[in-house]
């Protein structure tokens, strides 16, 4: 019955999404498109993909054997919270999981655009949102399916998720937000391939949809640190990230939407870069394809797994379809929506935005490069070669060091062009917060220069940007706003999110270079030192549930404790692994594993102790930087995204001008009585550059005749 | 506010910045000239090497059966005196260039070194080439223009600011 | 009105760039769309060409075993486990193959034990009727002389003693005097 349920949910899915695809394409093709658009097809393949889920998880609540899927991921001694997260632990249910997160999001973006429903552009998008989940929709009716039921009858009990699955409650967090994150730049890229269709790139429509583009990645943030503690957590040395592929896989869109998400503030503030904002966002949900399929075909850990698989080679069809659709997209239209004007200068606020593009598109190649290298080098000349994390360390400090350093400059620069003196006031206490800190540093004595490069770049954008958090919460007082004003809204959130990067950088830095794995063997009741930490070993305890057998050494750190290092073996597998145990301060981390059990009873046993310094710090930059993207998402008190930047906000309560009240004082005799001095083109356009302020209203005028004309010029 | 005596103010700031920062990152940098430890060196080589039947892990880390028989291999190797390079010959001569975590800089695997810098070297050169060359695209302003700014100008209320990006 | 700008020279950067990209990406897809399937492979590792390391160790019964004694015959080198699924499978295959050539006694097989319990091992070996000798490998140092990576892994010795195949994966008896018949073949 579950089965049943489930390929009805399925089918009811794969039927809408076509449906809708062939009505919305009739619609366009006939220039009329409805008034209520993709609405209905939407909810319907939501309604499909709900069906589906909750059949998926009845299957797995009442252990229902006769569905493979649950055969192979579930067995009756599985704990609950396995259970129910068994649905995405493989293959098939990860597309379910897809699915559903994809039908979601597209009745999200249904819903908001509903008023625009008959307008050609968001037709077309959600009809490349409706070909996508056809797409995997289709995969999960045909070669993925996952309510493919077992041949003969139903066995008494299943295998059980993969040990490694059944550790930590984590896996109940990550996948779902991963995926909330990758499929989030489903939209964007629909907007985009829409916007290039219609040729109608000016409007405003990639600004519209970039807080779609937040809160993919958002999540997206969230997922990937959220992998690397589980990994810290589970996988026994110690390590967060080790540049495997599947984790490469998921940052590649990453890096991409955070390179879109500074150079769309170019695209706003300017009107320049709208080519490359889209060919970016096309990159970006190309990524997320390129993921699943990295992830799902096996073909890194062996080129040849990959054609044994069904999924392998539809998956990378559609990688080079959407590929495809992009740049010639891009080739077709691309030169002919270029925006008029320029970059004045190099050292401006565009210029380091245009840097930061440069630095993160190279580190996705970076990235890209090494993950697929071993598979064109075993292609071309059928050897192996690894391309592993000693390789990636080296390539991406210097990128992590510029972007350190960027991320201190970049908020100080003004648009258009920056003179010397500016920079040379406005960073001048980060620029010593940061040669403070290093002196600091090697005071108490860290030695490398790398390491103390990344603490001094890292204090110097700390600075800088808690600078201007605390201008632009004083403008925002001074304004009558609220103080709290200054903490939210785009720029404010963004200044946040650097601060997260930061101190993930820093910690990052730290663990990274001054992480030491030492081995202390114990008898029970000894104690010995290791890295400054007491370890203290009392005994071993045995462990006997239904889910878990293991045999666990109790150990006390510094008087802490007891932590429970294990080795432990999972259900009815009978592979054991190590379980380690941590102990966390705000200084280090102290990790223990059991490197070898006592061969007789009274016999020692060996732990493995691995200190790192500040990687508790990792996970509080993580929380930093969604902290900061909630902030950033928040509107603020301002015009529609698609007005132009010299449009008036919403009238408000308003002090007068500082350039008003220091006239009004200096006519009434009285001193200035502020002296901070709020960057003054953060809050209009600068007039300090006299011939050319007015070049900044032409350009903005040129802008919107340009708009025009192109709009007018589109078929 | 930039009068010549804050300007030199300002200037001797930043002179002492680089003068600091510099003199700290000569101390620090500084190793001491002790050479590492037979057990750090092992350590060092064996977290090169990539344990044959694990997923991407180095032999520092794993505990597989071949990472175990590595690290016995290679501890042997330092005692004995070897050097890193014959170690690490050595393990390539029965597992492959593939046991290596850093791809060798000399032949095919050299593309995979030269590749990112080339591509960050031509990514600049692009971008100075738009910057140099925008300018002279730019359209002259007529007369249209200025009275349609002007106009903009008048019309536009005297406190709009505030606090946008 | 605003003059346009008067396109001089239509560069078409984005086409180009965008046609490069394309091009790159259909030479990947091309590329991993057209790999071979697994079966069990034969590697190309250093080892194939070279002289076999040699081997001398006492054996899962407790008798002793060295590599040169069998220097004038073909040897099938098998790296085996008993909890290694893939090795349960080839036991019935090397089983036919040590059956096939018990009379002409030009191959001879030879097992060694990877990551196991010598006392597993030799259940295993007992409980598939394997007649050949099994060395125990301490510390994992005939492993690592030979480059093996997990079980099964087996290796082609040749009368000379050179390493002529090293095969990864599950074998079998037809595959294995494929390869005897292939060396004999290029020899003669």
């Amino acid at each position: 019955m579950n089965a049943a349920l489930g390929h009805t949910g399925v089918l009811l899915g794969l039927a809408a999404a076509v449906t809708g695809v062939v009505v919305i394409a009739v619609g366009l093709a006939r220039r009329r498109p409805q008034a209520h658009g993709g609405a209905v097809y939407a909810a319907l393949a939501l309604v499909g993909a709900v069906l589906a889920t909750v059949a998926m998880e009845r299957a797995f609540l009442t252990h229902d054997f006769s569905v493979a899927y649950v055969a192979a991921n579930n067995s009756r001694s599985t704990p609950l919270l396995y259970t129910v997260t068994g649905m995405w632990s493989a293959l098939a249910g990860s597309i379910l999981l897809w699915g559903l997160i994809l039908a979601g999001y597209i009745a999200a973006m249904v819903w908001r655009f509903r008023r625009h429903a008959a307008d050609p552009l968001v037709a077309w998008a959600t009809l490349v949102t409706l070909v996508v989940a056809a797409f995997f929709f289709g995969l999960m009716a045909g070669p993925a399916d996952p309510f493919r039921t077992v041949a003969g009858p139903a066995p008494a009990s299943g295998l059980g998720p993969n040990v490694l699955l059944q550790d930590n409650a984590l896996v109940a967090f990550h996948p779902p937000v991963l995926y909330l994150g990758l499929v989030g730049f489903t939209i964007p890229f629909a907007f985009a391939v829409a916007s290039l269709v219609t040729g109608r790139v000016g409007e405003g429509w990639q600004v519209a949809t970039r807080r779609w583009t937040l809160v993919a990645w958002g999540f997206l943030t969230v997922g990937i640190v959220l992998g690397a503690w589980w990994s810290y957590q589970v996988l026994g040395w110690g390590g967060f990230w080790a540049w495997d592929p599947v984790e490469n896989a998921s940052l590649l869109p990453w890096l991409c939407a955070t390179a879109y998400l500074h150079s769309v503030l170019v695209q706003e503030r300017r009107g320049l870069l709208r080519v490359w904002n889209l060919s970016l966002v096309v990159a970006t949900f190309s990524l997320t394809v390129l993921a699943t399929f990295l992830t799902r075909s096996g073909v890194i850990q062996s080129v040849h797994a990959f054609s044994d698989s069904d999924i392998g080679p539809l998956l990378l069809g559609f990688f080079g379809a959407v590929v495809a659709t992009g740049v010639g997209l891009i080739a077709w239209r691309g030169d002919r929506l270029r925006s008029p004007g320029g970059i004045d200068a190099a050292v401006s606020r565009e210029g380091a935005f245009l840097l930061n593009n440069l630095l993160f598109v190279v580190f996705a190649f970076v990235v890209l490069l090494g993950t697929v290298f071993p598979l064109l080098y075993e292609a071309f000349r059928g050897q192996q070669v690894t391309v592993g994390a000693p390789y990636f360390d080296a390539m991406t400090l210097p990128i992590g060091l510029a972007l350190l350093f960027l991320m201190a400059v970049g908020p100080a620069l003004p648009w258009r062009k920056a003179a010397p003196r500016t920079l040379r006031t406005r960073l001048v206490i980060p620029a010593w917060a940061g040669a403070l800190v290093v002196v600091a540093c090697v005071a108490v004595g860290v030695r490398g220069v790398v390491p103390l490069a990344a603490f001094g770049l890292g204090a110097f954008a700390f600075a800088a940007n808690v600078r201007q958090l605390v201008l632009a919460a004083h403008g925002a007082h001074r304004r009558g706003a609220g103080a709290w004003r200054g903490l939210v809204g785009r720029a404010n959130g963004g200044m946040v999110v650097h601060l997260g990067v930061v101190v993930i950088a820093v910690a990052l830095a730290a663990a990274t270079s001054f992480g030491h794995r030492g081995e202390v063997t114990l008898h029970r009741g000894a104690a010995a030192v290791s890295d400054g930490h007491r370890i203290a070993f009392t005994g071993l305890a045995h462990v006997r549930t239904p889910a878990r057998t293991a045999t666990e050494a109790l150990v006390f750190v510094d008087g802490r404790g007891p932590l429970r290092p294990a080795v432990s073996q999972f259900g009815s597998d009978s592979s054991a692994v190590g379980t380690p145990a941590i102990d966390s301060s705000w200084r280090d981390d102290v990790y223990l594993t059991i490197d070898a059990l006592p061969t007789t009873a009274s016999g020692a046993v060996t732990i493995g102790v691995t200190v790192q310094p500040l990687v508790s710090w990792l996970w509080a930059g993580g929380v930093l930087l969604v902290i900061g993207a909630a902030l950033a998402a928040v509107p603020g008190r301002r015009r529609r995204p698609t007005d132009p930047a010299s449009a008036p906000g919403p009238p408000g309560r308003t002090r007068p001008s500082r350039a008003t009240r220091r006239r009004r004082a200096r006519a009434a005799g009285r001193a200035d009585p502020h002296h901070l001095s709020p960057d003054r083109d953060d809050e209009r356009p600068s007039r300090r550059l006299a011939p050319s302020a007015n070049a900044d209203k032409q350009s903005e005028v040129h802008r919107r005749e340009a708009d025009v004309s192109v709009r007018a010029g589109s078929p | 506010m930039s009068t010549p005596r804050s300007v030199t103010l300002y200037r001797l700031a930043w002179l002492g910045v680089v003068l600091v920062v510099g003199a700290a990152l000569a101390i620090g940098g500084w190793r001491h000239g002790t050479a590492p430890s037979g057990a750090q060196r092992a350590a060092a080589i064996e977290a090169g090497l990539r344990c044959p039947s694990c997923d991407g892990v180095s032999v520092l880390d794993s505990s597989a059966a071949t990472a175990v028989a590595i690290r016995q291999a290679v501890s042997a190797r330092v005692r004995a005196g070897e050097s890193d390079g014959q170690i690490d010959g050595f393990l390539t001569s029965r597992y492959g260039a593939g046991i290596l975590l850093r791809p060798p800089v000399r032949g095919a695997t050299a593309w995979v070194w030269v590749l990112p810098p080339a591509a960050l070297l031509a990514g600049a050169a692009g971008i100075v080439v738009v910057l140099v060359r925008r300018p002279s695209r730019r359209p002259a302003v007529t007369d249209d223009d200025r009275a349609l700014v002007a106009q903009a100008l008048a019309t536009r209320p005297p406190d709009a600011a505030d606090g946008r990006w | 009105m605003t003059e346009h700008v008067a396109p001089t020279r239509r560069l078409h950067t984005a086409r180009w760039v965008a046609g490069g990209g394309l091009l790159v990406a259909a030479a990947l897809v091309a590329l991993l769309a057209t790999r071979p399937p697994a079966d069990f492979t034969e590697v190309q590792t250093p080892l194939v060409g070279q002289a076999a390391p040699h081997i001398s160790a006492t054996t899962v019964t407790g008798g002793s075993f060295d590599l040169a004694a069998l220097r004038g015959r073909w040897v099938v080198v098998n790296f085996f486990a008993s909890w290694c699924p893939p090795c349960q499978q080839e036991q019935p295959e090397l089983i036919a193959f040590a059956y096939q050539h018990r009379r002409s006694t030009d191959a001879a097989l030879v097992g060694v034990v990877f990551d196991d319990a010598a006392s597993a091992a030799r259940g295993f070996l007992r409980s598939s009727g394997a007649t050949w000798p099994a060395v125990v490998d301490s510390g994992g140092q005939i492993a690592l002389d030979y480059g093996v990576r997990g079980p099964p892994e087996t290796f082609l010795v040749n009368p000379s003693g050179t390493v002529v195949a090293h095969l990864d994966g599950p074998v079998t008896s037809a595959g294995l005097d494929y390869w005897i018949g292939r060396e004999r073949g290029v020899s003669a």
